[in-house]
């Protein structure tokens, strides 16, 4: 009996001791507080199935954060640092909240840069906007500066203007070329991103009286396509709209391609817009377009500095994250502090237009009430000779577009 | 182990439980993972009624918690109705479900049973991702933002939501145990020990499953509004996620040892702060890494016990007695 006692004792208290030290663990605190410094959180979805977008879009930031420190940091600060936190949010909002709250608790951030994803962008906003911590994103789905809240800003146009854009300058474009579009085709994955700029899309068509002869949703990471190619098919459509990340776009444009549907494809930014999408369909790549945020050949003196470090184009995403970055930087200089009070209405009052603003359209970044940059305008970019040129609007763009009907 | 001292180790756990939070910031970070400690600790207990008692290898549980989930919020966002009352009719819905999804799979044994249950949790999923009208679709839905108070069910601080995961903990445990310890809880082991022989014994044991199935999916649905009223934002990704939620209990169960009343609690006081940790320490250097080290972690600590965490710290209690 007594040993019997004693073993259950000891288990427990081994246990325990396991438990306290695995619980205690992450929480010593992890002040890296440097006097002289402005620490800055950074949450992206590192791995998982974004995990190439939140690479690109680190990158973007730790370049943009890179150069400000190397030009002397915050001047009105006295030349403080930028120094990044970063973290990941994987693919879940949960843990996404989990990691705001650990960077507001532990690493006293002054803001918070992310999170590519909207899902996880709004599951953030809720933690900043009760703690009054900016939350500067390039996520764009509509509900991001459509509740009100005071300590979100958003660098990029909304998803249902850039799901109109997407069909209005298409509409241009093939007037441009002599074509007055009739019929179009919507396809686009079932998830936030791909319903609301659907949406978008809709409305435009409807709006200029163009019938949508096919308009299907499809489960993300869908692998066979063939049903959705041969309804494309017979519906008619002089131009298709496809909204999707990088796999369903390769396998979209290939069975296309391969089945000799040579109609126009106008792509939905995200997987139409990286570097990955010509090298994983070669020449079947040359011509499509997209919708997209900005792009790099807008301002090639400043992403040049990004090709050069990482070795392939400045994608949007990291483009824009950059920007988050230096518009982060000059709220902060004109407030001359990190208050969160000063620095909210510093981010509300300015216009923006030094460092990586200049590469967004509207050559700055300004916000409104809602925290959504009045300023930007989406872009339509085509691929040539796997690069992506911006060919509309006509003010802005480097190259006339190639519309084949 | 003597009762007397098995109560007083349970009265001095329960102590120190609700001496916690008082030595930490309560709007932090600390008090928030503490919180999904509890809750999970609670979802895993429910799953344990069925994967546990009843060897039930539930893959779907998932799907009862976004019920509940998406119950108590819509009701709120559609007709005001607070989360307290919302909870009721979330988990009747979740009871509902686990009893429809019950007929059939409970005849199904082993992996049969989990993949049908894997399945089930995956199709409502997708029905809520397509009900947009209903449940708002792929883009969420979030609980709007009110004044913070019990009412409603909404705190601008951690540390009530701290209080109320632990009595949801502690409820669901008691459950738990109070089925154990019942003939409900006789049947479902002599089920798991020998289905057949059961059988011959006079067990009812489809009926006896599905028992224990209503049950389990009615705690996880009332689960899943204490995480909407957490959250505050949630999506069908999210609350019905197979490796968040599904596999995540099942795990917590399956990593603190299936079947007891401490298990869960045991897997959740281990999982959740060590994939914070590898996250916190890992998310900075190479991106994804702190996945990998936490996936690895957990491949180790079920290679050397599989039967878990418990009989670990029982092993490590013989091989110190001995020498």
């Amino acid at each position: 009996m007594t040993t019997q006692r004693k073993a259950g004792l000891g288990r427990r208290s081994t246990l325990k001791l396991g438990v306290a030290g695995a619980l205690a663990a992450p929480f010593l605190s992890q002040r890296a507080h440097a006097a002289g410094s402005v620490n800055v959180g950074v949450i992206l979805p590192l791995s998982g199935a974004n995990a190439q977008f939140g690479i690109n879009a680190r990158n973007g930031i730790q370049l943009a954060a890179d150069q400000i420190n190397a030009a002397g940091g915050i001047k009105s600060l006295g030349g403080a640092k930028i120094n990044l936190i970063v973290a990941d949010s994987t693919s879940t909002p949960t843990t996404a909240v989990n990691v705001a709250q650990r960077l507001l608790t532990q690493n006293d951030v002054v803001a918070i840069l992310g999170a590519f994803v909207s899902t996880l962008t709004i599951a953030i906003s809720e933690v900043t906007e009760r703690r009054g911590i900016p939350l500067l994103t390039m996520s764009f789905a509509d509900q991001i500066t459509g509740r009100g809240f005071e300590n979100i800003f958003q660098v990029v146009a909304k998803a249902s203007v850039i799901g109109k854009a997407q069909f209005d300058d298409t509409l241009a474009i093939a007037a441009a070329s002599g074509q007055k579009l009739e019929r179009i085709a919507i396809m686009y994955e079932d998830t936030a991103y791909g319903t609301s700029q659907a949406g978008g899309l809709r409305t435009g068509a409807k709006n200029a009286g163009v019938q949508v002869v096919m308009d299907e949703a499809y489960p993300l990471g869908i692998t066979d396509i063939t049903p959705l190619i041969n309804k494309l098919r017979s519906s008619g459509a002089q131009a298709v709209f496809p909204v999707s990340y990088l796999n369903d776009s390769l396998l979209i444009i290939r069975a296309m391609r391969q089945q000799g549907i040579t109609i126009p494809a106008i792509g939905g930014a995200a997987g139409y817009v990286i570097p990955d999408f010509a090298k994983g369909l070669g020449e079947y790549a040359e011509g499509v377009l997209s919708i997209n945020l900005s792009n790099y050949d807008l301002a090639p003196n400043l992403t040049k500095a990004f090709s050069d470090r990482f070795g392939y184009f400045m994608v949007h995403e990291a483009l824009e994250h950059a920007v988050c970055m230096s518009v982060l930087a000059q709220a902060i200089e004109n407030a001359k502090s990190t208050e969160p009070d000063k620095l909210r209405a510093a981010l509300h009052a300015g216009k923006f237009t030094n460092g990586w603003c200049a590469a967004m359209t509207g050559g700055a970044v300004q916000f409104d009430s809602t925290g959504l940059n009045t300023l930007s305008v989406p872009v339509m970019v085509q691929w040539r000779n796997n690069e992506l040129v911006t060919v509309w609007p006509a003010d802005v763009a480097k190259a006339k577009p190639v519309w084949k009907s | 182990m003597k009762p007397a001292l098995k109560y007083a180790l349970i009265a001095l756990a329960l102590a120190v439980a609700v001496a916690v939070p008082f030595g930490l910031e309560p709007r932090g970070y600390a008090t928030r993972i503490l919180c999904l400690v509890l809750l999970f600790a609670a979802m895993a207990q429910a799953w344990n009624i069925v994967g546990g008692l009843a060897n039930q290898m539930s893959l779907g549980h998932a799907a009862f918690f976004g019920i509940g989930a998406y119950g108590s919020t819509i009701l709120l966002v559609k007709y005001g109705i607070s989360p307290w009352l919302g909870l009721l009719p979330g988990m009747a819905a979740g009871g509902v479900a686990a009893w429809l999804i019950s007929l059939p799979t409970m005849r199904l044994r082993g992996h049969y049973f989990a993949l049908a249950t894997l399945a089930f949790g995956e199709v409502m999923r997708l029905v809520a991702n397509t009900w947009g009208g209903l449940t708002g679709g792929p883009s969420g839905i979030s609980v709007p933002f009110s004044k913070p108070g019990l009412a409603v069910f909404q705190f601008k601080d951690m540390r009530p939501y701290y209080f109320l995961m632990l009595a949801a903990l502690l409820v669901v445990t008691a459950i738990f145990a109070g089925i154990r310890h019942s003939k409900l809880g006789y049947r479902l082991r002599a089920i798991r020990e020998n289905p057949s022989a059961a059988e011959a014994i006079g067990v009812d044991t489809t009926r006896t499953k599905i028992i224990a199935a209503v049950v389990s999916g009615a705690l996880m649905a009332g689960l899943g509004t204490f995480y909407a009223q957490f959250q505050f934002f949630f999506d069908p990704d999210t609350v019905f996620s197979i490796p968040a939620i599904s596999v995540r209990v099942a795990m917590i169960a399956i990593v603190g040892g299936v079947g007891t009343t401490i298990g869960p609690i045991v897997g959740a006081l281990f999982l959740i702060p060590i994939e914070e940790l590898a996250n916190q320490t890992f998310s900075d250097q190479a991106a994804g890494l702190s996945q990998l080290v936490f996936g690895l972690l957990l491949i180790v600590v079920i290679l050397a016990e599989p039967r878990g965490l418990l009989e670990i710290g029982r092993r490590l209690w013989r091989w110190r007695g001995r020498t």
